[in-house]
């Protein structure tokens, strides 16, 4: 599925912390955490749009996000989606795991 | 396990999110469409752009649905496959577990089933509960010099002992039945029946025997019985003057008129005497004894047509005792209640019936007991052997699931490095313990599935072993569903109990120990000992009871019975029955004789008014008192024979002559006494010549011969030699009369010819009772048979079961020992020493087991003492066979592991990690 040139795929796993990271400062529909991802990242990051869904799926699974029923600012019915604790907790994990790794990966590069 | 709920709540809901996940995604691309086309895109390029920058929909929505539903399934028909490949590798484990665990739910349910049935089952009537039994006990009727005193001068029916000694009966006079049910205000109703045994049955020409039941006015009234065709006898049906009509049962209207409506109305005969068919009785319904089933029910008071003058006295005599009875509680009235109103009605009549003091100081009591299972006879016979098989299948399903607790011991703990490997690997912990769960579950099942075929393939052998010997054994066992639910979730959590608690130890988040040395785990290893000793300890106790039935047949076969058992066939007929009377029955008898014995192959014929088996309680024969001289003959009874019997029986004739046809109705009364009354009664005299009188007919007989000394009543019960005096049928007015043949080769070879001799000779006279003598004598000993053959079963199947155990536990400690047996081999430890190393821990843990269990046994066996025959519960010798026995297995089991580990390669060994 290598379509995409600049497809996240650096850090697999990633998606999740990032949407769990955009989640822990605002509800939001999948189109607005895309978005938001894009927009944040000064559009370093694109991600590929669909994959966002299975991702969202697996967080809800796993019990880390909550998506309720609800209207989107241009009135249109959209899932909206809001974190856990359980959420939270995960996050703080993946985001510790994720500063040790760029850090480790800068001590190799020399940059540190 | 929130985990688990949220999983299976998102698989259910699936075809609904799977709508909303669409149209989140269509969502998402029209409002990626609009930011698109807001940047100056055509409607029609934003929409190709937005699906492009999407993605593949299709794969995305398989690649969610595969999150939430299918990685469930998957992962579950990973652990099957799985589990399934474990399963097939060790096929020995997996056929073991499955089959003992198949064996100990099916002959659990099988015997819990059949115990049900027997013991526990309520009548097909309306409101069981509310049904009692009257029955009354008192002090045993001889008194100190063994002479009879007691109120009860004659019976028809049964007595069975109570507690100390009492006698127990739930037959009375019919008198005694009106003083109960008149004007009763406990019950309300009172009914009474009686067992007249077979009777002729002629329906359009067409003789077949019918098992009859004599019922009062309010039997089926009282049961609560509707019919299925007709109406049921009432009381208006009992009375002396009513015209004579009959019920049916159900399979009776089937088999004779092609259904219930077809019967009503029509008539047939009763041993020569009309009725006419009234009704029918539910399919269901089977009387009141769930040992019979009676195709025929008459009024009581035609018992006087059918049964002849003698049945005059049934009424009138208040001493002779032969109506049983069961009432129906009135709503709102105990058992106790109508016991305590009903007991001095009861007494202060019975005081009247007294003769004499002796046996006023004795009167029988009325006891009420509980009557919604119908009549105890079959739960007094069987309730004990039950209790015993049922004991002993609990016991084999003890040692199933203790050997299945053990079979999963030994194999967590061989594969506690491989869950190690997986842990360390990153293999989820709750996976791990859900794949060891799927295994166990898989097992259980497989188990549990062949279990239901054993326990349907179960009850029905044993209701043919229960019923083997007796004609119109009707015992309705069917499948008990609850019980093989219970004992199948008993063994499914015992396998999941042992399965899951080492597969929770060995994913201990901590691997590294077991990553190190893979082989440790002390403490389920004594656990393991444990379980073993335990199966040791149980199956010495069912290998000991087994022994003891074993014993107990072989004392049974090597009984003397003084006359021969085989090549003899045994038949009855009844001429009185089809209308034959005085004196043309006898010369009847006679003439059938002759036929009998000119057909080719039969040596000799003879008649005689029973089988010896059952000579001493049937059959019309003399049964009052016999004087030589003066002096009165005690414990003698009396046979009523045909010619030639002697020798059709091969019993040896020591003096004089036997019966022959020379002994003719008007010519000399004549017997032949057996060896023991001879030595009694005349010492050392020859009896031959000298007069025995028989007091009650008025008339004496004279002893023309000795013969040797036979055994009545069967193998177990029968007195060895008891007394017997012969005297011929042809001068007595015989009724029934028991044919036998001595045959050349297949005594049953012959019974078409017998058929065709009797229809030639009288076609309205069935043949009945077609029985081998061997047969016949077996069946007194078919409860000796069927315990012997079960319980050798179970023994083997429990020693087999410890043996896999002591195999599977040995084998491991050998495989955990591989290095340390290496060493020592290396260290130049013989392989007889290493043999005898692994035997001595098979011989300690075996002599341990034998131990705890030697006390356990020597207790239990003596709650099979009245089961026993010729053999003492603390048998010696049955315990040390089964103890020989029990370390003979124990050996064989351990041997083929000990010599593994003599042929262990110290090379090898010592490159083991």
């Amino acid at each position: 599925m290598g379509r995409k040139p600049k497809k996240n795929d650096s850090l697999p796993g990633s998606l999740d912390m990032l949407i769990l990271r955009t989640l822990s400062l605002r509800d939001l529909h999948g189109y607005g955490i895309v978005q938001f991802i894009q927009q944040s990242s000064g559009n370093e990051l694109l991600i590929e749009e669909g994959s966002l869904y299975p991702a969202l799926q697996r967080l809800e699974l796993n019990g880390w996000i909550d998506g309720d029923w609800g209207v989107t600012s241009n009135n249109r019915r959209a899932r909206i989606y809001k974190i856990t604790a359980a959420g939270r907790k995960q996050l703080a994990l993946e985001t510790r795991q994720y500063a040790k790794l760029t850090l480790a990966i800068a001590q190799v590069m020399g940059m540190e | 396990m929130t985990h688990v709920f949220r999983r299976l709540l998102y698989w259910k809901e699936s075809a609904r999110r799977e709508a909303l996940l669409r149209e989140e995604m269509e969502l998402h691309l029209a409002e990626r469409a609009a930011d698109l086309q807001a940047d100056g895109m055509t409607a029609e390029r934003a929409r190709h752009e937005a699906r492009r920058r999407f993605g593949n929909v299709t794969l995305i929505h398989e690649e969610s649905r595969e999150i939430w539903m299918t990685r469930f399934l998957s992962e579950l028909g990973q652990d099957i496959r799985y589990g399934w490949r474990t399963m097939t590798a060790s096929k020995t484990f997996s056929f073991l577990a499955i089959l003992s665990l198949a064996l100990g739910i099916g002959a659990n349910t099988a015997i819990y089933s059949l115990m049900e049935s027997i013991l526990m089952r309520s009548l097909p009537v309306t409101d069981p509960e509310s049904l009692v039994l009257l029955n009354w006990t008192s002090q045993p009727p001889q008194n100190a010099s063994k002479q009879w005193v007691h109120v009860v001068h004659g019976i028809q029916g049964m007595f069975w002992p109570g507690d100390r000694g009492a006698l127990v009966s739930g037959i009375f006079p019919y008198r005694g039945f009106e003083t109960l049910s008149d004007n009763n205000p406990v019950f309300s109703t009172v009914f009474g029946y009686f067992d007249g045994h077979k009777h002729n049955l002629a329906i359009r020409g067409q003789a077949t025997t019918a098992g009859t039941e004599y019922v009062t006015g309010g039997y089926f009234r009282g049961l609560g019985v509707a019919p299925a065709a007709g109406r049921l006898i009432e009381a208006e049906d009992d009375r002396p003057d009513a015209s004579p009509v009959a019920v049916i049962s159900f399979a009776a209207s089937q088999n004779r008129f092609g259904g219930p409506p077809n019967a009503v109305g029509q008539s047939i005969l009763v041993d020569n005497v009309a009725f006419t068919v009234i009704g029918v009785t539910p399919p269901e319904f089977f009387g009141v004894d769930p040992a019979s089933a009676p195709d025929l029910y008459l009024p009581v008071r035609t018992s006087l047509l059918v049964e002849g003058p003698r049945a005059a006295q049934l009424f009138n005599d208040e001493n002779f005792y032969w109506l049983e009875m069961m009432g129906r509680l009135r709503p709102g009235v105990s058992m106790a209640q109508a016991q305590s109103v009903l007991a001095p009605r009861f007494r202060q009549w019975v005081a009247t019936t007294a003769k004499s003091e002796g046996e006023l100081a004795k009167l029988p009591a009325l006891i009420l007991n509980p009557g919604a299972g119908g009549l105890g006879k079959l739960r007094r016979e069987y309730s004990k052997p039950l209790f015993v098989l049922l004991a002993m299948v609990g016991l084999i399903l003890a040692i199933t699931c203790v050997n299945i607790a053990n079979l999963l011991l030994a194999r967590a703990a061989a594969r506690r490095r491989e869950m190690a490997v997986r842990l360390s690997l990153g293999a989820g912990r709750f996976r791990i313990v859900r794949q060891l769960l799927t295994e166990c579950v898989m097992l259980a099942s497989f188990g549990g599935a062949l279990g239901i075929l054993f326990a349907i393939w179960g009850v029905r052998w044993l209701t043919f072993l229960f019923s083997k010997g007796q004609e119109n054994f009707t015992l309705h066992a069917e499948l008990n569903w609850q019980v093989l639910g219970v004992t199948a979730a008993l063994s499914v959590i015992c396998g999941v109990i042992f399965g899951l608690v080492p597969a929770l130890q060995s994913t201990r988040p901590d691997v590294i120990p077991a990553l190190k040395d893979g082989r440790g785990g002390g403490s389920r290893h004594r656990m393991q000992h444990v379980l073993v000793v335990a199966q040791i300890a149980m199956s010495f106790l069912i290998l000991v009871a087994a022994g003891l039935f074993v014993q107990t047949l072989n004392k049974l076969h090597s009984v003397q019975l003084g006359y021969s058992r085989e090549n003899i066939l045994l038949f009855s007929l009844n001429a009185r029955q089809a209308g034959h009377r005085d004196p043309e029955i006898a010369t009847f008898y006679q003439d059938l004789r002759q036929r009998f014995e000119s057909i080719p192959g039969v040596s000799s014929a003879s008649l005689s008014q029973s089988s010896i088996v059952t000579a001493g309680y049937a059959g019309k024969t003399y049964r009052g008192a016999m004087k030589i001289g003066s002096v009165p003959i005690e414990g003698a009874s009396v046979m009523v024979v045909g010619p030639r019997y002697l020798t059709t029986m091969r019993i040896p004739s020591l003096a004089g002559r036997e019966i022959d046809e020379r002994d003719r109705q008007g010519s000399t009364p004549v017997a032949v006494i057996s060896e023991r009354l001879a030595r009694t009664y005349f010492e050392n005299d020859n009896p031959v010549g000298r007069r025995i009188t028989l007091v009650d007919d008025k008339r004496d007989v004279e002893i023309v011969g000795v013969s040797g000394n036979l055994r009545h009543g069967g193998l177990k019960s029968g007195e060895s030699s008891s007394m017997t005096v012969f005297i011929a049928a042809s001068q007595y007015s015989p009724d029934g009369m028991t044919f036998a043949l001595r045959t050349s080769g297949d005594p049953l070879s012959y019974v078409k010819s017998v058929h065709e001799i009797v229809r030639q000779a009288d076609s309205s006279i069935p043949v009945t009772n077609v029985v081998t003598q061997a047969a016949e004598i077996d069946r007194t000993i078919s409860r000796e048979v069927m315990f012997a053959r079960l319980c050798a079963g179970f023994a083997i199947l429990a020693l087999l079961t410890a043996c896999v155990g002591l195999y599977g536990t040995m084998s491991y400690n050998v495989a955990r020992q591989f290095s340390e047996l290496g060493i020592r081999m290396a260290l130049g430890a013989q392989r007889g020493a290493m043999v005898w190393m692994v035997l001595r821990r098979v011989l300690v843990l075996a002599a341990i087991g034998l131990a705890i269990s030697l006390p356990v046994t020597l207790a239990a066996t003596r709650f099979v003492k009245s089961l026993l025959f010729g053999t003492q519960p603390n048998d010696p010798s049955t315990m040390a066979i089964a103890g020989v026995v029990l370390f003979g297995a124990a050996m064989l089991a351990g041997y083929a592991p000990a010599r593994r580990a003599s042929r262990i390669d110290p090379l090898v060994a010592l490159r083991h990690d």
